[in-house]
């Protein structure tokens, strides 16, 4: 950390407007740019929504959750099934996908919370993949054929509503959603002492038993609250996508995007999945659109994950912050350089 | 009514199959205990392999077989250069060590996936042999498939040797060393660097020629690496952490249930198979199935 140190008394005041220009932006994105950008915009906060939840257990609380892109499913099968099966309206759906999740997220949280680092990271990994698994053979999530789900003015609330089901509703159901999930991590992570005590139980889980944390209690409440975020999520990307496949929604490459997202921003940060997500998601539709390549992000973004956490671990966010400058880099090459002394 | 021939048939593959499992899992649980990595890109290595076997085996007259010690000279030397890089990552003054070094093999996975995927696509490709097709049938007991006995052979093999290297020369102890105490063995004159590289090396020729025997007896998918990775998570917690002999009986047992979900479930369901298994493991008997290892934390 070097350079100069900014004045906070500059601080209040201007960024002000940028707040109050960025919401008018948000708010009026749909109507200014039309249904494509309306399309773009709302996939961009959901995967910002989704990167942060996975922010949570990731990078608050310090485990590397790889089965989240699961509850992103859970989410999405519990509002088709209520409405593609059952006849609900959405909100039935969205309910249901809030209450299953609390409750698988618990029960895989009981034991799986025992494990930490890498070995909390496989299980949940293998999770996933077993529920994946799991759904293309049951009956009610239609298993190989997936499900379809009705998207009339009634199956919103049960009643018909007076506007169009269509991309602008959904925009601002996912801007809706994804403030609010900002406004929850900004609220409970860094305002609450729930906050400083994920962040010591992160630190050192000894120090903070010490101090009268109940550690275990402490991670499955965050472990359940971020799987029920993403499966909010879940639940209304299923409604907007229509069809929803247990190869779709419960791919690992759902996880895989969180994960890369909340890292490449920043881990722990608030702002972090921000930076990230948006570059990301860019990153993969620039990548499609001029490289005609689907999957050529793919290498780039490893590359981009392994230079970031062997030179600058702290994200785009720590750079942007000014935690790592050039002679951070500088020394980082210089002792890397002495590593490979092998003969 | 349970058919005692395709019974034992189902055994002897499991067991064939839990060979090649086993030299994943000790490279696996080695490379965790001198670099105390926990090791992402374990499954894509095998993935690699897969496709190497599948790139050179035409080159030789379409024969996988041939592809092997090449494959080993290649990962050994990739894995040599990787490691100073793994060892950076996780030691210096840098918040959370443990976990970058975690995301760091992840960045290196998603690396090999995507690349394979972008230069060979989705689709399944073969790694050839000829030499190794057919069975051997013994009456009475059931029929070996040569490339299964093959495998099962070449992975205990290699594993003997990389005992004998460990256990009886100098660099192997002073690998042993490092796993001890990386600090106490660079004190006692241990050129870390070099010997966690010909660790790390060692463990990524044995997997990557793994992969070369899986893709001969299964086939060569890019998506196929995130299997393996969970296999060898899979062992180690079945094995209790840090416990050798345990990785062997966890390999086996792996095979074996691989083999009989596959006939008397469904192939689609041995993970779901595996997590159950886990999950049990970790609720009854957190040290592993024989108890010995350090507690699964």
């Amino acid at each position: 950390m070097s350079g100069p140190v900014p004045s906070l008394d500059r601080l209040p005041g201007e960024p002000r407007y940028w707040y109050a220009g960025l919401a008018v932006l948000l708010v009026a994105w749909p109507l200014l740019f039309g249904a494509f950008w309306a399309r773009i915009g709302l996939g961009a906060l959901m995967w910002i929504g989704l990167a942060q939840s996975w922010n949570m257990i990731g990078g608050y609380a310090g485990y590397l959750d790889f089965g989240h892109g699961a509850y992103f499913g859970i989410g999405a099968f519990a509002a088709a099934v209520a409405m593609a099966q059952f006849g609900y309206p959405f909100l039935v759906g969205f309910g249901l996908a809030i209450l299953v999740s609390t409750v698988v997220a618990y029960l895989v949280a009981v034991p799986t919370l025992r494990l930490t680092g890498a070995y909390f990271a496989i299980a949940t990994w293998a999770f996933a993949e077993s529920i994946k698994q799991a759904a293309l053979v049951t009956g009610i999530t239609g298993g190989t054929f997936g499900l379809s789900l009705p998207r009339s003015p009634e199956t919103f609330i049960g009643v018909p509503v007076p506007f169009e089901i269509a991309e602008t509703f959904f925009y601002y159901a996912m801007l809706v959603l994804c403030l609010a999930t900002m406004a929850l991590t900004y609220y409970l992570f860094e305002r609450h002492e729930f906050g400083y005590r994920v962040k010591a139980l992160r630190d050192d889980q000894d120090a903070a038993e010490s101090l009268g944390i109940d550690t275990t209690r402490v991670k499955r409440q965050v472990y359940v609250l971020s799987c029920v975020v993403a499966a909010v999520f879940g639940s209304v990307h299923a409604w907007y996508i229509v069809y929803v496949h247990p190869n779709d929604v419960l791919a690992p490459i759902i996880t895989d995007r969180m994960v890369i997202m909340a890292l490449l921003g920043g881990l722990g940060t608030l702002t972090g999945p921000i930076a990230g997500g948006l570059l990301v998601f860019l990153l993969e539709r620039l990548s499609s659109v001029f490289l005609g390549s689907t999957t050529f992000y793919l290498p780039l973004i490893g590359i981009l994950i392994m230079v970031t956490v062997l030179f600058a671990p702290s994200g785009i966010i720590g750079i942007l912050r000014g935690e790592v400058d050039r002679d951070d880099v500088r020394k980082n090459v210089k002792e890397l350089g002495e590593k490979f002394d092998l003969l | 009514m349970v058919d005692l021939g395709l019974f034992t048939q189902i055994v002897i593959n499991g067991l064939l199959l839990g060979g090649i499992y086993v030299t994943i899992g000790v490279g696996f649980s080695l490379a965790f205990g001198v670099l105390e990595v926990v090791d992402f890109a374990v499954g894509e290595y095998v993935m690699v392999g897969a496709f190497m076997g599948a790139v050179l085996a035409p080159l030789f007259g379409a024969e996988g077989v041939f592809a092997i010690p090449i494959v080993l000279v290649v990962f050994f030397g990739v894995g040599a250069l990787i490691q100073p890089l793994i060892h950076h990552v996780t030691t210096g003054d840098r918040p959370h060590p443990l976990l970058m070094g975690l995301v760091f093999t992840f960045g290196l996975a998603t690396f090999l996936r995507g690349s394979v995927l972008t230069i060979f696509g989705p689709n399944n490709q073969d790694v050839p042999s000829s030499l190794l097709t057919g069975g051997v049938t013994v009456p009475g007991v059931g029929t070996f498939p040569v490339v299964r006995t093959v495998t099962a052979v070449f992975g205990v093999t290699a594993l003997l040797v990389f005992m004998y290297y460990l256990y009886r020369t100098r660099g192997g102890m002073a690998i042993r060393a490092i796993a001890e105490d990386r600090t106490n063995a660079r004190l006692m004159g241990i050129n870390i660097n070099r010997y966690q590289s010909i660790a790390y090396g060692a463990y990524a020729a044995l997997t990557g020629s793994a992969g070369v025997f899986i893709g001969m007896i299964f086939t060569a998918n890019p998506g196929m690496g995130l299997q393996y990775t969970a296999f060898a998570f899979f062992m180690v917690v079945l094995a209790g952490m840090g416990y050798l002999p345990g990785v062997i009986l966890a390999g086996i047992v792996l095979g074996l249930t691989q083999s009989f979900t596959a006939v008397y479930i469904s192939g689609n369901l041995v993970l779901l198979v595996l997590f159950a298994i886990i999950y049990v493991v970790l609720l009854v008997s957190p040290a592993g199935i024989l108890g010995k290892g350090e507690w699964a934390t």
